[in-house]
């Protein structure tokens, strides 16, 4: 058995006295495409801040690639290997799209001519080509997603994490996305896909875990996940049959 | 929509303003108003300092002026008590700027927008008055009497003050063709974005509060050695005020902006002179305005007069990069 890229033993988070995110182990192996899937306020986001160290975790640890990167600052968590796209839009509205991917690249030590060389790759591929020289502020919300999305493989890393990538976005940019995933996961890229679009999730991730009230009630094969019972009655209520 | 902040198109025009004001002392006699310019590039200094953190980073200090008055009290002690000349005095101002403006990076680096500003604020004025109460080192509110650069003629001066201005120019462009300028422009614009994509916020945050309380430091050490006095009224928020219109009113975060600011406003003061302090009304009437309206100034608006072709150059460059 191949060792986690990632490993989480026993990440808790708390807000005052809500449990946000309860002892929550979980591993996943490089090359994993895995869904993230739970109601509101199931503790998604929390654990991705614990995970990607915008919060510290109370307890427990984060392993990646066998290295302890807990409570480390999100930008030395993204050299380590693991980027992150957030579920409200982050990009940077006063550069170019291309200024905006070359960010990561140059993060990421690259050289200027390299970063830029990649940037122009993944904007073509996203079909943002024309839109390269473009201030990212003027560009549509959906645009917008994609460039922060493609922002993601400027660093070549070993996972990234997406925060509900389909999230209020036209079809045909949900498309792009889901077939650059698909692509990247073929190539032995690893992810962590949060989202509450289930059909997608369905449809791209052979592995799902399920949170509810912080804690993971449910992990294994995606369609397994999907008819357990503790996961409908998550969703749906107490009293689903 | 393009824009012209720091297209390369702005920064040829922030030379070639330089290069105008290097013309004015060939048709302009007057020390009077020689004066008046070399006060403005004083001014213009600080702006462009201010402009490094506020329109490039999105660091909105209120400490500018505090950072000249470090500047000019460092070259003012130094010359005042140890007989030391203003050529190791500048520097001099410089670095002890740079290292008070470090720590002061260090401790607020993590507070943004008005508490930002509010911690500079205090810094400024509690800095005012240690400098003012020091009376046996600093003879408080009487000032230092420091000695004059160049012989004290005003024409050399001013060149000295544009050959320092031109090089905080180029210092500029520099540093924002290489990726500690684009990290500072990620900041600005989503400081999370930023460190999520392994931009070392710390770092780069420090770093910007470190240059630009070394460039104000040279600003206020030279302008001491020109007004031959190291007064604390170089650290008064109402010329933190002044800089802010300035960059406001002449393009924040573009390169030429805070030049044009600082001369039109210093220009514009001495002309409204007479009327006592209630030209500050207008400055802050016209910083509303143009922050309400206008979010890049004058060269905002210059820029939507022109065709975009001309002076919008970053979209076509970037397009051209790619090719």
């Amino acid at each position: 058995m191949s060792a986690a890229l990632l490993a989480l033993s026993g990440l808790r988070k708390s807000f005052g006295g809500i449990l946000a995110v309860a002892d929550v182990t979980l591993a996943i192996a490089p090359g994993e495409l895995v869904g993230l899937i739970g109601p509101n306020g199931s503790g998604k986001t929390t654990l991705l801040n614990l995970i990607t160290g915008f919060y510290p975790p109370e307890h427990g640890r984060v392993r990646l690639l066998d290295r302890d990167v807990s409570g480390q600052p999100p930008d030395a968590i993204f050299r380590a290997g693991l980027t992150r796209m957030f579920q409200q839009v982050r990009v940077f509205r006063r550069l170019t799209a291309l200024q905006n991917l070359e960010v990561a690249g140059r993060a990421a030590g690259l050289s200027a001519a390299a970063a830029r060389q990649r940037a122009g790759r993944l904007l073509e591929r996203l079909g943002l080509a024309p839109h390269a020289g473009d201030e990212v502020g003027a560009l549509s919300g959906g645009q917008q997603k994609l460039v922060e999305f493609g922002g993601c493989f400027m660093s070549e890393p070993r996972l990234v994490v997406l925060d509900e990538p389909f999230a209020a976005i036209h079809p045909t940019v949900k498309q792009v996305m889901v077939d650059v995933i698909g692509e990247r996961h073929a190539a032995g890229q690893a992810f962590l896909v949060v989202s509450h679009d289930i059909p997608a999730i369905m449809r791209l991730c052979p592995r799902t875990v399920c949170m509810n009230a912080g804690a993971v009630i449910a992990d294994g094969p995606t369609e397994q996940v999907m008819t357990d019972r503790g996961v409908v009655e998550a969703y749906l209520g107490g009293h689903a049959r | 929509m393009g824009r012209i902040a720091l297209s390369p198109a702005d920064h040829r025009l922030a030379f070639a303003l330089l290069g105008a004001v290097a013309l004015v002392p060939l048709g302009v006699q007057s020390e009077y108003w020689l004066g008046v310019l070399i006060t403005g590039l004083y001014f213009a200094m600080l702006a462009q300092n201010w402009n490094l953190l506020a329109g490039i980073t999105g660091l909105f200090s209120m400490a500018p002026s505090a950072f000249a008055m470090v500047g000019a009290y460092t070259t003012g002690l130094l010359s005042h008590h140890l007989g030391i000349g203003p050529w190791v005095g500048i520097p001099a101002g410089a670095v002890v700027s740079a290292v008070v403006g470090f720590g002061l990076g260090r401790i607020t680096l993590r507070l943004r927008g008005a508490y930002l500003a509010l911690t500079t604020l205090a810094f400024s004025e509690i800095l005012r008055l240690v400098v003012a109460n020091s009376i046996e080192w600093t003879r408080g509110d009487l000032g230092l009497s420091v000695p004059g650069i160049l012989g004290g003629a005003k024409a050399p001066i001013l060149y000295l003050f544009l050959g320092v201005l031109a090089a905080y120019q180029v210092l500029l462009m520099l540093l924002l063709r290489s990726r500690v300028g684009l990290f500072l422009l990620a900041i600005r614009d989503d400081e999370v974005g930023a460190v999520a994509r392994g931009v070392d916020v710390v770092r780069y945050k420090t770093l910007a509060f470190t240059l630009s309380a070394a460039g104000c430091g040279i600003a206020g050490a030279l302008f001491v050695h020109f007004l031959q006095l190291a007064s604390p009224e170089l650290g008064l928020i109402l010329q933190t005020g002044l800089v802010i219109s300035m960059v406001v009113i002449g393009g924040m975060g573009t390169a030429t902006g805070p030049l044009v600011g600082a001369l039109l406003v210093q220009v514009a003061s001495e002309a409204l002179r007479e009327v006592g302090v209630r030209h500050l009304l207008v400055f802050s009437a016209l910083v509303i305005l143009v922050g309400r309206f206008f979010r890049e100034g004058l060269m905002g608006l210059l820029a939507r007069r022109r065709s975009p072709a001309r002076l919008v150059a970053r979209p076509a460059s970037d397009a051209k990069r790619l090719a």
